[in-house]
């Protein structure tokens, strides 16, 4: 993670031109999009440990695995979201996160890709851009480079607060 | 991390909770010994200690409240001490309703509440009421040619042990003695302990005059009922004159004339040579010297059970490096690396065996003897037995037994239920009890014991029994139960009804008096801390119920099961058996399988289905039944492998999963893998619960 930092602080582009304050981003992909998390959301990155299946549990949830002897509950990025189940892939990831009961989450996505800094005009709220009729782990719009797209920015906490019971 | 302010605070309570609890115990001792009409001053001063102790505290960190009832009480107390006023029934039961106050005000400060004020007035009301009335006695002491000196540096304590002495017909006696100052402490307490064999060494003075400038002399006045010849020759000793204190007879201080208060010279503002002598062997300074009192003299420290839990997890890790350690010397051996793998070999032994002795004495610091919960309850059962009126003896063994702090700290609720019920519902009447040949006063006994790895707890009453037809009626009148089922009901199944919900132990004994507490409840209380609960009843002879429960719940013993490819772990204290799983002996009895074991049908549950788990494309070839058994309740656990046991450390599952039934928790296994720890408990609710009564001896067989 911490190399990740570095490297996004270095960045490959020059986001430091724009004017106010500037926040990080971990840009991941899920299924064929990319996604962005806050990086004061995330404890530590890893790769996915023997995660084993817990029955009756949300349908997000994959099970449970243990972080140097912590348990983490592993949530799936993928279910959460409402997408289909990943076919494995040596490039997953685990997220580790805190919820707001202090239980910690490992959330699993398929791919970390970079890290983006994103200043007030490179970053529209959810609620501006589509009038507060949205889910609220939808944290807004990033447009990281003019004509690279858009990223879907996530929040993370909100995403395993709120577990649904069925998909 | 911990703000010291808070640290303080916590400690605050944690020590006024010890010296309530303390004060409590006094008092039962003291009731005890009032009971058989006795008097015994020793326990008298020690819950005036222990009020007083506590004033200080209050006093020390603010506790208005505390402060001020302690301070009552200790003014009580110092009036049944001084003698000012007699002990009796009536001052017990003030003086134990509070402790109940002051268990009420240490939980609302705690909790930063409001204190129970009602309660503290009515209490202060209680204590005002006795305060009036008492005249002071009028002092014989005056009839003795004693030593004004002597007189005037009495305390008020020493001068009323001195006139209850005289009261009691005792003869006084002044024993010179010659000490040798570098023994005088030991000598003193020798002498002191001899005496009390023959009467009571009522105070002691230096006279100021000595035989060398190494030796000291000192008067010892004693009360005794021996004579002077008796006295010299069981006490005589070289350095020792013993005569005995003159009565006098002189009108113009005939009694009445000289009023107590003016013996009661103050000790505080004592003459000089007395500050040579050691202050801890005259106990009653000791316990007006604040400064001495609140100084701890044992050798103990407080610890958050947090942080042997959290000690307690490092070791289950360290047990993680220790498989490692060993597959590691495997893996070198099968490298031929002979000489590598012995040592790490080696040093896997002694790692072993070092981390049994650690987590052994983890373990042996969290234990706690009972007796803190048996003195809870032996206060309730004083209290209940005075309000329903029935005179209650509760024998006590076995509160030596030690159980997990953590255990003993759920168990005083379920327990003070079940004596309740027995007191309310169990004993009987003392005219019905004479009726039935049985003595007046009905007994409780409460035993404890280890057994193997559990601790068994049993209530004992002999009172009437439980009434089975009328708790039969009652589980049908509610609908557990249909009548055609009750016919089969085997006796101790009708027994077990006492644990459904809505039926109480009050509908089935006939008393109205409107107590009876579920024993679901005191069952569902219990089953969380492992505890599984029996009863056996017999009609007009009693009732018996047993709790059996794990002696920690820091570190289980498990059973390593497979299911579905899933490895599983049980704790083993809730199996009795595994044996293999024979499909042919199978059947079907109402929808549930079962098979037969022994001659007793045994429900089974397919662990993966009941877990909605798949079934392993390949089927195991050979399956097994592990037979957990919940107190007379058993099911068989059908599985594909039973892996062997190990000592696990219990994970809780974080919120959001935590509410997932049939599991408890997790452990980590050795290859970094996570496995899902069973409750046994509501895997058999749930698996028994469409037929709660299809216990294995009831089923049909077929």
């Amino acid at each position: 993670m911490a190399d990740l930092a570095k490297h996004g602080a270095r960045g490959p582009r020059r986001a430091l031109a724009h004017q106010g304050p500037v926040r990080e981003f971990l840009v991941l992909r899920v299924g064929p999009e990319d996604y962005g998390v806050e990086l004061t959301s995330i404890r530590e990155i890893l790769s996915p440990p023997p995660v084993t299946f817990v029955p009756r549990a949300p349908p997000a949830v994959l099970g449970v695995c243990s972080v140097r002897g912590l348990l983490v509950t592993v949530v799936e990025l993928r279910r959460r979201l409402g997408l289909g189940p990943a076919p494995a892939s040596r490039r997953a990831r685990l997220l580790l996160t805190t919820g707001t009961s202090g239980e910690v989450f490992g959330v699993q996505v398929d791919e970390v890709k970079q890290v983006v800094r994103l200043s007030d005009g490179e970053l529209e709220l959810a609620n501006t851009v589509f009038g507060g009729d949205v889910a609220d782990h939808v944290l807004g719009i990033g447009r990281p480079k003019p004509g690279d797209g858009v990223i879907v920015l996530l929040d993370l906490v909100r995403l395993v607060d709120h577990l649904p019971e069925t998909v | 991390m911990v703000d010291p302010g808070e640290r303080a605070r916590e400690e605050f309570f944690t020590e006024a909770q010890e010296i309530v609890e303390t004060f409590s115990r006094n008092l039962l001792s003291l009731d005890a010994t009032l009971k058989v009409g006795g008097d015994d001053p020793a326990l008298v001063n020690e819950a005036f200690r222990a009020v007083h102790t506590l004033k200080g505290l209050a006093g020390l960190f603010g506790a208005v409240q505390l402060g001020l009832v302690s301070h009552r009480l200790e003014d009580l107390l110092d009036a049944l001490r001084l003698g000012r006023m007699p002990l009796s029934s009536a001052v017990l039961d003030i003086l134990f309703g509070s402790v109940d106050v002051c268990a009420q005000i240490l939980e609302a400060d705690r909790g930063a509440s409001e204190p129970p004020a009602a309660a503290i007035e009515a209490l202060c009301l209680r204590l005002d009421a006795l305060g009036g009335g008492h005249a002071q006695q009028q002092s014989p002491v005056v009839e003795y040619e004693l030593d004004p000196g002597m007189l005037a540096v009495l305390t008020e304590y020493e001068e009323h042990r001195l006139r209850t002495n005289i009261d009691n017909g005792r003869a006084l006696y002044r024993l010179r003695v010659q000490f040798d100052l570098s023994t005088i402490d030991r000598a003193l307490e020798e002498i002191k302990d001899r005496a009390k064999r023959h009467g009571e060494i009522i105070t002691y003075l230096p006279t100021g005059e000595s035989a060398s400038p190494d030796t000291i002399e000192l008067d010892l006045l004693m009360a005794s009922r021996d004579d002077l010849a008796t006295l010299i020759g069981t006490l005589g000793a070289d350095n020792m004159v013993i005569e005995e204190v003159p009565r006098r007879r002189r009108p113009s201080l005939a009694a009445g004339t000289v009023p107590p208060p003016d013996l009661a010279g103050t000790l505080l503002s004592l003459a000089p040579p007395d500050a040579r002598l050691e202050p801890s062997t005259r106990d009653d300074i000791a316990a007006v010297e604040p400064a001495r009192s609140l100084k701890s003299v044992t050798q103990t420290v407080r610890v958050d059970i947090k942080k042997l839990d959290h000690l307690m997890n490092i070791i289950g890790e360290l047990g993680i490096v220790r498989g490692v350690l060993s597959r590691l010397s495997e893996r070198a051996r099968s490298d031929g690396q002979r000489q590598l793998a012995t040592e790490i070999l080696r040093l896997h032994r002694s790692f072993d065996r070092r981390l049994g002795d650690l987590r052994d004495a983890v373990l042996e610091v969290r234990m706690v003897p009972l007796g803190q919960v048996f003195d809870r309850l032996a206060r309730v059962v004083r209290q209940i037995s005075r309000e329903v009126d029935k005179d209650i003896r509760l024998v006590i063994t076995g509160a030596e037994t030690e159980i997990d702090k953590l255990i003993v700290e759920e168990l005083s609720d379920p327990l003070m239920h079940m004596i309740r019920n027995a007191i309310d519902h169990g004993i009987e009447t003392a005219a019905d009890r004479e009726k039935s040949g049985k003595p007046a006063a009905g007994t409780i006994a409460l035993n404890a014991y280890q057994k193997g790895n559990h601790v068994m707890i049993e209530i004992e009453d002999d009172g009437a029994g439980i009434d089975e037809g009328a708790l039969l009626d009652k589980a049908i009148t509610l609908g557990r139960i249909s009548r055609s089922d009750a016919g089969d009901l085997a006796r101790h199944d009708l027994l077990g009804l006492i644990f459904m919900p809505g039926i109480s132990t009050r509908d089935v004994a006939g008393d109205l008096s409107g107590r009876g507490v579920g024993m679901d409840v005191v069952k569902t209380n219990l089953a969380k801390i492992g505890g599984v609960i029996d009863v056996h009843s017999e009609s007009g002879i009693g009732t018996k119920m047993t709790i059996t429960l794990p002696i920690t719940l820091a570190i289980v013993n498990a059973l390593l099961v497979r299911a579905a490819g899933q490895v599983f772990a049980l704790a083993v204290s809730h199996v009795s058996e595994a044996i293999v799983f024979d499909r042919r002996a199978l059947r079907r009895v109402e929808g549930r399988e079962v098979v037969s074991l022994r001659g007793q049908t045994l429900p089974v549950c397919r662990l993966a289905e009941h877990l909605g788990l798949p079934e392993p494309a390949e089927a195991a070839p050979r399956r097994f039944v592990v037979v957990m058994s919940l107190g007379a309740r058993r099911l068989g656990l059908v599985v594909d492998a039973v892996l062997g046991q190990e000592d696990i450390v219990i994970k809780p599952l974080g919120p959001s999963i935590s509410s997932v039934r049939g599991l408890t928790g997790a452990t980590e296994l050795g290859d970094q893998r996570v496995a899902l720890v069973l409750d046994a408990t509501s895997l058999v609710d749930d698996v028994l619960s469409s037929t709660d009564l299809a216990s294995p001896e009831v089923a049909p067989r077929g």
